[in-house]
């Protein structure tokens, strides 16, 4: 028996992703990098085949899956299992997380100015997300994380895999960074020295020209 | 909800129709009049968004009070931004400007709408790929006889019986045992090569873990089952003997081979 042929009857026995790591213990001959060199030796034949499916690279681990172009033939049938897309406010509240993870609840709904505990909740029942942690401080609140199910979901890899800040089409985006946590923290420090523009016009016009006494007042008193 | 803030809106100059409905929340919506006119983000003309945000929520009823709290919170950020605006601002150089911590949230809020729309990218290529697995036919239920006169009283009864059958999710993963019964009877097979009988706990010794002794017990019974030996334990709880089976003789004593000091109790 051939590393492959071992490695390939796993693969196919599997309906979810499997990593070289769980693979290897098929047989005491296998270990992780024989494991991937048998998943590119299979990767090579079966597109040298031509045949309908792939050994994908997916949330960590490998998985077999079938070529995107055969889609409409699978998509007739109701038995075969379709994994039902997330919607808009889902989308967002996850792509918070996987970018900010770990956060709590109070951070989210900050971040998207409307209350998020009814999509938190939806996303932790179809397992995109998990209470990886307490935050310290008051009520010590939950802190969601991404799980492996949202790699699957989304066909990624890693969490590497997910589109970098800086790749995005956004004006200054390296002033308000969504990066991993060591780029947080510069990204938070860039952020206090927004520079903005003078006041518009209207606002420029009406605060030179009428300086209002009592709104002035009124704006020290609390801070004494 | 009406939510469409059409009529008496027009004529005004630099008025926009929105309909508050198709916003995620306020930040989509302030992105929205933001983008939709070309305004400088950094240099938001607080006093002209402030109006037009009041205006395009002016439809919102008292009735979805949740969603609208989270309008009236930016609403009140925006007046609150607006008056400070207003203040001379005569302290040190380094006062941040009062829309700092706003545009700052919109550019967040825009970066993250654009990751929404790569992950639901990233999310219909995987859907076009399929694993193995299936989802369960839908259970028939036996189609009862019903007579064909009914009536309305008979319908509503029924309708109430009706069940919604619960939704079963299946998953398998391949997983691989610690440890193989294969590799217990290699052991058995070595311990008995140049003995009649070993004690089952001496094949356990060095293995700490339960499975070991599972997959032990699952290999002698296995070697059993093929007829290579055959176990015997003189009472509950008492050591296990594993023999090794003389030859193929079906009829062979395995009386004969007995551990002596067992002898009484075997019987019994």
């Amino acid at each position: 028996m051939n590393a492959h042929q071992i490695v390939e009857a796993v693969l196919f026995a599997s309906d979810a992703p499997l990593t070289a790591d769980e693979i290897a213990r098929a047989d005491e001959t296998l270990d992780e990098d024989r494991v991937e060199d048998a998943i590119r030796f299979l990767q090579a034949e079966y597109d040298d085949a031509e045949r309908s499916f792939q050994v994908v690279e997916l949330a960590e681990g490998y998985q077999v899956l079938t070529r995107p172009e055969f889609a409409p033939y699978l998509e007739r049938f109701d038995n075969v299992p379709r994994p039902s897309r997330l919607s808009g406010p889902a989308l967002e509240t996850l792509a918070i997380i996987a970018y900010r993870q770990p956060l709590g609840r109070i951070e989210m709904e900050y971040i998207r100015g409307v209350g998020s505990a009814g999509v938190l909740k939806t996303l932790q029942d179809r397992e995109m997300i998990e209470v990886v942690g307490r935050a310290e401080g008051l009520g010590r609140p939950v802190l969601y994380g991404t799980t492996a199910r949202f790699l699957e979901h989304f066909g990624f890899k890693s969490l590497e895999e997910l589109p970098r800040p800086e790749e995005l089409p956004i004006i200054l985006r390296e002033r308000v960074q969504l990066g991993p946590e060591e780029e947080v923290e510069e990204a938070e420090a860039d952020s206090d020295q927004l520079v903005l523009g003078e006041g518009s016009e209207a606002t420029a016009s009406v605060s030179s020209d009428e300086p209002d006494p009592n709104v002035a007042q009124a704006e020290e008193t609390p801070s004494g | 909800m009406d939510l469409t803030v059409a009529e008496g809106a027009a004529p005004r100059e630099g008025f926009l129709l929105v309909e508050v409905d198709r916003f995620q929340g306020p930040l989509d919506l302030l992105l929205h009049l933001i983008r939709t006119q070309d305004i400088d983000v950094f240099d938001i003309p607080i006093s002209k968004i402030t109006d037009q945000f009041l205006q395009a929520i002016r439809g919102i009823q008292a009735h979805d009070l949740d969603g609208a709290g989270e309008f009236l919170e930016m609403a009140a950020t925006l007046v609150r931004i607006k008056a400070q605006m207003l203040l001379p601002r005569t302290e040190e150089e380094e006062d941040e400007d009062p829309r700092a911590e706003l545009v700052r949230r919109l550019l967040e809020y825009e970066q993250i709408r654009e990751i929404s729309a790569r992950l639901s990218a990233a999310e219909a290529d995987r859907a076009r790929r399929f694993g193995k697995g299936f989802n369960p036919p839908r259970p028939r239920r036996p189609v009862a006889e019903t007579p064909l006169e009914t009536t309305w009283e008979e319908v509503w009864e029924a309708a109430l019986r009706v069940e919604m059958p619960e939704p079963r999710l299946r998953q398998h993963r391949v997983a691989t045992r610690t440890v193989a019964m294969e590799d217990k009877i290699v052991l058995i097979l070595d311990a008995l090569r140049d003995t009649t009988r070993v004690e089952f706990t001496g094949l356990l010794r060095g293995f700490e873990e339960k499975i070991h002794g599972v997959m032990t017990f699952l290999a002698g019974l296995e070697l059993t089952r093929r007829r290579i030996l055959f176990l015997r334990q003189s009472s509950p709880f008492a050591e296990l003997w594993i023999y090794r089976r003389e030859d193929e003789e079906e009829g062979g004593d395995p009386e004969d081979i007995r551990p002596p000091e067992e002898e009484g109790a075997a019987q019994a």
